[in-house]
């Protein structure tokens, strides 16, 4: 049986078959046998060739977390209409990104105006979340659009907050 | 000794008091703001009592509700924890004058010491060395300016009221000055109330190194040795240990005994910790007195078998110190990491939101005073901290190989955290060799991005999610939930069952 997940925003593919109570699990030229264990809904016990590797899962509307052995990967769930989430960096090289704040917080001060051209890393905004101040820098050189906050003391939510172009 | 104690406070610092509350058979009282409802405080306390709406100024910081929930609870002390009313000389005199006792220093030791410009002159009175520096706060910008020539540049922004980090910034050269002034300033503002700062000289690459004090109603003082907190971000700790590989045994008896003298000037009782700062030549120079429990005091505890919280009632309950210098020793080597909700990777950016997975590690010489659960929602309000990884071993290089192992078993999955980071941290040769400076971090670490697993783990993941049913799109269902993960089309495939012998 064949799985579909994004990792890195790459395609993956895996199949997963039984074959003499073991799992066979195949992906591209690696194929590993593992004996498996549901420990609970979510922990998975991988034994490879005898090596242990306790696998713990966690899950939210976009993501699949998984940890093994101190080592971190996430997915993403296959998006059915092919759509990928464009990434600030990406946008930024066609001409056009939004910065946005990396967590929700206070907008206590803005270093910059709409119109004003900015250097790369240049600090567009200060933003204090969790009691410390954190500067949002530009990531490249861009001249800014549009401000969609103002600096005040209102809690933005995970949203934007400049517009260099 | 009490009955009842209230725990001003949240996340794992409330945690820590309240179990030493109930070890003690008093009974705890927890409070909390709206964000805390579900709070691993609130589920361990005996009594809870909500204070507000989640902003910190509107409950945890509000004293007229702590009192209230005292009133209400009937509890005889307050415990402050550290951060929010912790170091508040007011918070102290109003409990006083309402009958109920600050489990804590006495207010006018508080208020001496956590003016660090007063503190600084009584120090220096009283022949402990201090960093050179103003003797008062910073004025008008051309005269700063004149001072932090006077003082030689590099020079260290800090705030009068406080520490913690919060508001220092370092200006390198006269055109830095201005913006670390302004930044400085803000910061202080925010965190303390007051934007007052004054510079001293920034002692290049030190070593942060503190000792451990407590002192009884009656006079009686004693050191338990020292912690060594260089490791640092954001002028914020972030590993500690004990006991230091830079301290000899002259060097130690020193300063302790110059810690203890700091107590004694300061007329202090309770528990309290004398920072230092060490040169290159190990030159110290007192830094501040910090009046409170510290983050960090596990690791002290779990090498002088001194349990420090109970101390702290005892001693507030009015109990003679049980313990003498003479008696105490240091065994063994502990560390502590502090689990933070930050991305290492991105600046230590605080990151908040669900816990999905979550798993302590444990075994011989673990332990982990944590705040929080799995399926914590972890608020934007507060410090980001959600727990502290301590180890203890015989020596040094165990301890931390221990501390490499349980980190590696440690599993936070949802948010970001400095799990990984802290590992490569304590992995690192440097750091194994005791090379710990405040730069370490800076030095070794800029750029730091998380190793990508390789194709092995990367398979095995994709397996995983696969078998926990992952693989769909997590859809609404009518009626407000969500559909279980675990229905796995796997699991559909027959009379399979995933581990079974069929």
């Amino acid at each position: 049986m064949e799985f579909e997940f994004l990792l890195d925003g790459t395609l993956q593919v895996i199949s997963l078959e039984k074959k003499d109570g073991r799992l066979v699990i195949r992906r591209g030229e690696t194929i590993l046998e593992a004996d498996v264990e549901t420990l609970s809904g979510g922990t998975i016990l991988f034994l490879v060739g005898g090596r242990s590797f306790l696998a713990h899962l966690g899950r939210d509307e976009n993501r699949i977390l998984v940890s093994i052995g101190g080592e971190r990967v996430a997915l993403q769930p296959p998006d059915r209409e092919g759509r990928r989430p464009e990434r600030g960096e990406e946008a930024g090289q066609r001409g056009i990104s939004l910065v946005r704040a990396p967590m929700p917080g206070r907008v206590i001060k803005l270093s910059v105006a709409e119109g004003e051209s900015v250097r790369k890393n240049q600090t567009l905004a200060i933003v204090e979340a969790m009691k410390m101040e954190n500067e949002i820098k530009s990531p490249h050189e861009a001249k800014v659009r549009k401000i969609f906050v103002a600096s005040s003391s209102i809690p933005t939510g995970r949203s934007s907050s400049l517009n260099p172009s | 000794m009490f009955k009842k104690i209230l725990v001003a406070n949240r996340g794992e610092i409330a945690v820590r008091i309240i179990k030493a509350c109930r070890e003690l058979g008093i009974r705890a009282v927890a409070v909390y703001s709206e964000a805390d409802r579900a709070g691993r405080h609130v589920q361990v306390a005996d009594e809870a009592v909500p204070i507000g709406p989640p902003p910190a100024t509107e409950s945890y910081l509000d004293m007229d509700r702590i009192v209230a929930a005292v009133r209400a609870t009937g509890a005889e002390a307050v415990h402050p924890g550290y951060g929010f009313l912790a170091e508040n000389a007011a918070f102290a005199r109003r409990l006083a004058r309402e009958g109920i006792v600050f489990i804590g220093p006495n207010p006018d030791a508080l208020e001496l010491v956590g003016d660090k410009l007063r503190a600084r002159s009584a120090m220096e009175r009283a022949g402990i060395p201090i960093i050179p520096g103003m003797k008062s706060a910073a004025g008008e910008a051309q005269d700063t300016a004149a001072a932090a020539k006077r003082i030689g540049f590099p020079v260290m922004i800090k705030a009068s009221a406080g520490g913690g980090g919060k508001g220092m910034r370092i200006a390198f050269a006269e055109e830095d000055l201005g913006p670390a002034l302004e930044a400085g300033r803000r910061e202080a503002k925010a965190a303390f109330g007051d934007d007052s700062v004054y510079l001293e000289k920034f002692i290049e690459d030190p070593r942060h190194v503190e000792f451990q004090v407590l002192a009884d109603n009656r006079g009686n003082i004693v050191h338990l040795y020292e912690r060594e907190c260089s490791i640092q971000r954001r002028h914020q700790k972030i590993v500690e240990e004990t006991p230091s590989v830079f301290l000899d045994s002259e060097l130690r008896r020193k300063m302790g005994e110059t810690a203890r003298e700091v107590l004694r000037v300061s007329g202090y009782n309770n528990a309290g910790t004398v920072e230092f700062l060490l040169d290159r030549d190990r030159n110290f120079y007192f830094l501040e007195v910090n009046a409170r429990i510290q983050v960090e005091h596990p690791v002290t505890e779990l090498t002088t078998g001194v349990d420090l919280v109970h101390q702290q009632i005892r001693i507030a309950s009015g109990e003679p110190l049980g313990l003498t210098q003479d008696a105490l020793e240091q065994r063994g080597h502990a560390l502590e990491c502090r689990i933070y909700a930050e991305d290492p990777a991105n600046n230590f950016l605080p990151s908040s939101g669900k816990i999905l997975a979550y798993r302590e590690p444990s075994g011989p010489g673990v332990r982990v005073d944590g705040g929080v659960y799995d399926g914590w929602q972890v608020p934007v309000y507060y410090d980001p901290i959600l727990a502290k990884l301590i180890v203890w071993a015989e020596t040094r290089e165990l301890a931390r190989a221990r501390m490499i192992n349980a980190l590696r078993d440690y599993v936070i999955l949802g948010i970001s955290t400095s799990v990984q980071f802290l590992r490569d941290v304590i992995s690192h040769p440097r750091f194994r060799d005791g090379d710990t400076t405040t730069g370490f971090v800076k030095k070794y670490f800029e750029g730091w991005k998380e190793e990508k697993p390789g194709p092995e783990v990367q398979t095995l993941a994709l397996a995983a999610a696969a078998l926990g049913g992952f693989d769909r799109p997590q859809r609404a269902l009518p009626g407000g939930g969500r559909e279980e993960a675990g229905a796995s089309p796997w699991l559909s495939l027959g009379n399979w069952r995933i581990g079974g012998k069929s």
